[in-house]
């Protein structure tokens, strides 16, 4: 089943940008940060939640190869593409200090915690399929 | 409708006997259910043709255009193509589990998962299935529905 297809793509990207935004939004407050990129770090979550939104939708039409392998080949093609960016971007203006850690980090963690997320409800289906084909004997 | 059962020694073969005066709608739905499991299908054998029940099979597949089905003891080549038999059978238990295979639910001993969150799918003759990830959310989808006609 095709989970991101033409129709749903916007509205992935937006759901994807506010929660990346409130969360940007929720640290700084919490840790009484003030961003002195405000604007342009707006625009690069907006960049990247339709980067990650596209990477995510081949995951369709790689399911016949093995999961780690398309786990970790989509992890280092968002990374690439976004070092990319940050490497044009500074030839024009300049980037933050910490850019490349910055994003690096942006990027590592989501798809830690999605990538176990997947894992956990992986197994978790198997076991309540296992308890349904019992009570089918 | 009232289900008695009684058993028996010595029985060569079960079997299933109906008493009624009219046949109304609760009594068709059963004779219904029963005609699709009690379901026949043909194909060759050691070149000679052989009748199998569906619920002997435990999985099909093709294999170089050629569609088996397998049963406890035996490999049958049966003519119909997977998708035909999927269409007509996917009611009783049968289930498409990668592009060449199919399985027959109540064959399944067990499943179980790989790193790669491939689903192995052991069978109660102790052979091993591989569930690709595309078939995964339908195979599911089918579980729940048996699931549901048990309980109804």
């Amino acid at each position: 089943m095709k989970l991101i297809n033409k129709r749903n793509f916007v509205s992935i990207v937006c759901i994807f940008f506010t929660l990346i935004t409130c969360g940007k939004l929720l640290l700084e407050k919490a840790y009484g940060f003030t961003d002195k990129y405000y604007t342009d770090n707006i625009f690069t979550i907006l960049a990247f939640s339709v980067l990650i939104t596209l990477i995510l939708s081949l995951h369709f039409y790689l399911q016949k190869f093995p999961f780690l392998l398309v786990l970790i080949a989509q992890y280092a093609l968002t990374v690439g593409i976004v070092f990319l960016a940050i490497f044009i971007h500074g030839q024009f203006s300049e980037n933050a200090p910490t850019a490349y850690w910055d994003m690096f980090i942006s990027i590592t963690i989501p798809f830690i915690v999605g990538a176990l997320a997947y894992y956990i409800c992986f197994f978790v289906q198997i076991k309540k399929a296992n308890r349904i084909l019992e009570e089918l004997e | 409708m009232k289900l008695i059962k009684t058993k028996e020694e010595n029985l060569e073969e079960n079997y299933l006997e109906l008493h009624y005066d009219t046949i109304d709608e609760e009594t068709n739905a059963v004779l219904d259910r029963l005609r699709d499991t009690l379901r026949y299908i043909e194909g060759t054998y050691e070149d000679k043709k052989v009748t199998i029940a569906l619920t002997d099979i435990f999985y099909i597949e093709t294999v170089d255009r050629i569609t088996f089905a397998y049963t406890e003891d035996m490999c049958v080549e049966v003519k119909e193509a997977l998708r035909d038999i999927l269409e007509e059978y996917s009611k009783i238990g049968f289930v498409r589990i990668s592009k060449s295979a199919i399985v027959n639910i109540y064959k399944i001993k067990k499943l179980q998962g790989d790193i790669n969150m491939r689903v192995i799918i052991f069978l109660k003759n102790d052979e091993k299935l591989m569930m690709n990830r595309s078939y995964k959310n339908d195979f599911y989808a089918r579980l729940n529905d048996l699931q549901g006609r048990k309980a109804k």
